[in-house]
């Protein structure tokens, strides 16, 4: 064919790209879902409802008590979820990292922006949302050379018509959400000596549950309630020391015998090391209402230089069930002992229930940063699935009797050396970022690393202020370059079911829905619909910034369901920032419709009239 | 008479008063110390030397009316700049500023951006009197040499400018890369300690050691 002609097929066959709406994927390399077969059996998964929020509604993070992050929504899903397009957007005008998600109550959305932590109401009920009030708390910016990892704020809470957030400079304020005025704010920590709030704080009832950050500080770690309506301290639980500090006492009951014994809080750390033990509570919590229980893990210890703080190192990066209403412990975990890597255990529990072995059982299931997901008995503690989701290189395999991974001496981090290839890195086989479930795939969807780092530690001098911390790192991707995957897991099986490669970090939450969709969002910006089931990518859209933050949806009060993400990278993304094409900050919230359609569609609005002049004549010029 | 950007020949008369006043307060009436012959250029000055040195503003507070074009005494000093740069693992400077010091909790060292001010003198005052964004206050825990050690690295590694470039400033948009590389303003003499010589970075003096706290202004 001549050159015109093939010219012109190429271009009709690069338009014919631009209008179906299989969009944008960034690679083609889904792993196809082996067997759906066994999606009928994991559809006996399923996930507590509790508290039953109106379905068109988010009061939550995570949606409800269990984590699922899942909408009973379906008025967009998989036939026409190529039809989305950005209704309205929202800048904050703030440019730190941007980790949580839009709050909806009634016709009312509520967001906070990270530092300086000023809040926003926005009316959904009318034309582009606007502000009905903001409040501006105005932290101290001593707490932003404090954080670790970005001033940011991962989520705020609703109840019983308050809107409670953490403040970076460790005050819990509520704000009254019909006049945006402050009705309490209570101090929880000294920011001066390196400690900080990031977590979302979560409500059960008449108590919201609050936990600091600082494991990088050597602060040591603490969950606390308060009353929900004075804000008044009624406990606080230790992540290490005495068992009276820890609230261990005649009901705790571990499921494996190394973690039995008085004062292990202490006696699993050189002499007095518990006081800068880490441990700290920034992630998420989740809760069972009919065994009224809280579940919630810990950091890393601290100092990160292992050969200083021999021992278990009790009671970080491990995770509790505690009695919300006492703050007592019922059992606890630890996912790595004796971390050496700073992998956490502060990632979310999704609660679910389902068959395993031939016996239903009520499980968590944890997604932990040191790659490997744990599915475990969350009566018991008992760990009934531990398999890697991520590529690890810093355990050898896992020992179901002890219930601990085995590791790779050779893996170990020592002073003044460097160590290299040990995967996962310190922000893990995944972060902080949550997951979300779909009863009706029984799959947990989850963005996850490819990660590993080089390592080289440093001996630490504690300096109060200052980080208690000594990993020199240097990141890079792991086996086949890409830095990022979206996965559908198998709790029951453990094992992965379908992931979407992605050249850049996938760092942002999962939302699930009724209409069969997943979505989550990637680092250099791209917001995707997935069907569930299949792992193929419906819809993409890029938007201003990177995303780190969870997607959300709900019923506006015209009827319609919109999907919200804000856009705005940063926090652990930015161990990638020297990729190529890493974007600059952002600070806007997207929200998304069918055609774009919102309250404002068919409203008229302000023109000019036809036929007049823009601009006066102007007299000024001469010989025109 | 000392001229300086804003201040009043009284004020300037008050600074110098209080700079005496503090030399002899912290290291007593040391009269005619031994300088650093220029043979000695790269060993560092006696200990006592450097404890006379003019308190910089405090974040937010009042200027104490020194100019901010003050030398570092140490600059380019090799024996400075591993001692610098040793403190700045030990005393966690790494932590917050990242071991290749271009950021992390704590912003970058090495490039051309400075919060606070990239000149010597301003450096020294952000490690001594610590930053509203989260820097500690060292002052109280290191003493005036070892945070001039702490410039002397920070120095090394090409991102500040020169004491001269408060002069910049005042004649608008100038590009860095053209500014002189450090060399002590002539005034600057006035307030080196008793002993002291202004040396380049490659060990020439600039000025004759002066014999006594500082020449009136």
């Amino acid at each position: 064919m001549n050159c015109s002609v093939a010219a012109r097929l190429a271009m009709a066959l690069f338009l014919s790209q631009l209008y179906v709406p299989q969009a944008f994927a960034a690679s083609d390399s889904t792993v196809p879902a082996a067997s759906l077969a066994p999606l009928t059996a994991l559809q006996s998964t399923s996930a507590s409802t509790a508290p039953n929020d109106p379905a068109g509604e988010w009061h939550m993070q995570a949606h409800d008590y269990a984590n699922t992050r899942y909408s009973t929504l379906d008025q967009i899903n998989l036939s026409n979820v190529g039809r989305l397009r950005v209704a309205w957007t929202f800048s904050d005008g703030a440019m730190y990292g941007h980790e949580g998600a839009p709050l909806v109550v009634g016709s009312m959305m509520y967001v906070v922006a990270p530092f300086p932590d000023v809040a926003y109401a926005l009316d959904l009920s009318k034309p582009g949302s606007p502000i009905k009030w903001s409040f501006a708390p105005d932290p101290s910016p001593i707490a932003i050379g404090k954080a670790c990892c970005d001033a940011v704020i991962r989520g705020w809470a609703y109840a019983k018509g308050k809107l409670i957030y953490n403040l970076l400079d460790d005050h819990t304020v509520a704000v009254d959400v019909k006049t945006g005025k402050q009705i309490w704010r209570t101090k929880m920590g000294n920011v001066e000596n390196g400690e900080t709030m990031t977590m979302a704080p979560f409500v059960v009832g008449d108590k919201v549950f609050v936990g600091n950050s600082g494991g990088e500080l050597g602060k040591i770690g603490w969950l606390a309630a308060l009353d929900v309506d004075t804000g008044k301290e009624l406990w606080r639980a230790y992540s290490a020391g005495s068992d009276q500090l820890v609230k261990i006492g005649p009901d705790f009951k571990p499921y494996y015998d190394w973690l039995k014994g008085k004062d292990l809080g202490i006696s699993t750390w050189p002499a007095d090391m518990w006081r800068t033990a880490g441990g700290a509570v920034w992630g998420w919590i989740s809760y069972d209402p009919d065994l009224n229980l809280l579940y919630y893990g810990t950091s890393n210890p601290s100092p990160r230089v292992p050969v200083q703080r021999p021992g278990l190192n009790l009671w970080s990066s491990s995770m509790f069930a505690r009695d919300p209403d006492t703050g007592a412990a019922k059992w606890a975990y630890s996912f790595t002992p004796h971390d050496q890597w700073d992998y956490d255990g502060v990632n979310e529990n999704v609660l679910l229930d389902l068959t395993i072995g031939g016996r239903r059982r009520k499980v968590l299931v944890q997604f932990n940063r040191n790659a490997y997901a744990y599915t475990i008995d969350r009566e018991t503690g008992e760990v009934l699935v531990a398999a890697p989701f991520a590529y690890q290189t810093w355990s050898s395999g896992f020992d179901m009797k002890s219930a601990t991974a085995i590791v790779r001496p050779d893996k170990e981090p020592k002073p003044n050396i460097k160590t290299t290839d040990v995967c996962p890195p310190d922000i893990g086989g995944k972060d902080w970022q949550p997951s979300a479930f779909s009863p009706k795939t029984g799959l947990l969807y989850a963005g996850i690393f490819n990660i590993c780092m080089d390592v080289t530690d440093h001996r630490q001098s504690y300096i109060s202020g200052t980080p208690y911390d000594g990993m020199e790192m240097t990141r890079q991707a792991g086996p086949g370059k890409h830095w990022g995957e979206f996965m559908a897991w198998d709790p029951v099986n453990g094992r992965k079911v379908w992931a979407i490669e992605e050249t850049f970090m996938t760092m942002s939450g999962a939302l699930a829905t009724a209409g069969d969709l997943v979505f989550y969002g990637t680092v250099d910006g791209w917001f995707r619909a997935v069907n569930d089931r299949t792992g193929k990518v419906l819809w993409s859209q890029k938007l201003g910034s990177g995303i780190i933050a969870a997607p959300m949806t709900y019923q506006g009060p015209d009827g319609r369901q919109y999907v919200a993400v804000y856009a705005g990278v940063g926090g652990g993304a930015m161990v990638s920032k020297a990729m190529p094409g890493f974007p600059p900050r952002g600070s806007t919230l997207y929200v998304f419709s069918l055609d774009g359609d919102s309250v404002s569609t068919g409203l008229e609005m302000p023109t000019t009239e036809g036929g007049s002049t823009s601009t006066q004549n102007d007299n000024s010029q001469t010989g025109r | 008479m000392v001229t300086t950007r804003r201040n009043s020949p009284r004020a300037s008369l008050a600074a110098t008063g209080l700079f005496i006043g503090i030399a002899v307060a912290l290291c007593g009436c040391k009269q005619g110390r031994q300088s650093s012959a220029p043979n000695q250029a790269q060993t560092l000055p006696p200990e006592g030397a450097l404890n006379s040195l003019p308190l910089g503003a405090l974040a937010g507070g009042a200027r104490l009316g020194v100019p901010d074009n003050i030398a570092n005494p140490l600059a380019g000093n090799d024996e400075a700049i591993a001692a610098g740069h040793q403190l700045f693992m030990e005393m966690n400077c790494a932590g917050c500023h990242g071991y290749d010091a271009k950021g992390g909790m704590g912003p970058n060292l090495t490039d051309k951006y400075w919060r606070y001010g990239g000149m010597p003198s301003s450096i020294y005052n952000s490690i001594y009197a610590g930053r509203p964004q989260g820097m500690p206050a060292w002052g109280k825990a290191l003493p005036p040499q070892d945070i001039w050690r702490l410039v002397t690295f920070i120095q090394s590694l090409g991102g500040t400018v020169s004491a001269t470039y408060y002069q910049v400033g005042l004649e608008g948009d100038h590009d860095i890369s053209s500014v002189a590389p450090e060399v002590p303003h002539s005034l600057g003499d006035a307030y080196l300690p008793a002993g002291v010589a202004a040396v380049t970075g490659s060990g020439e003096r600039l000025s004759a050691p002066t014999t006594s706290p500082s020449q009136s202004p």
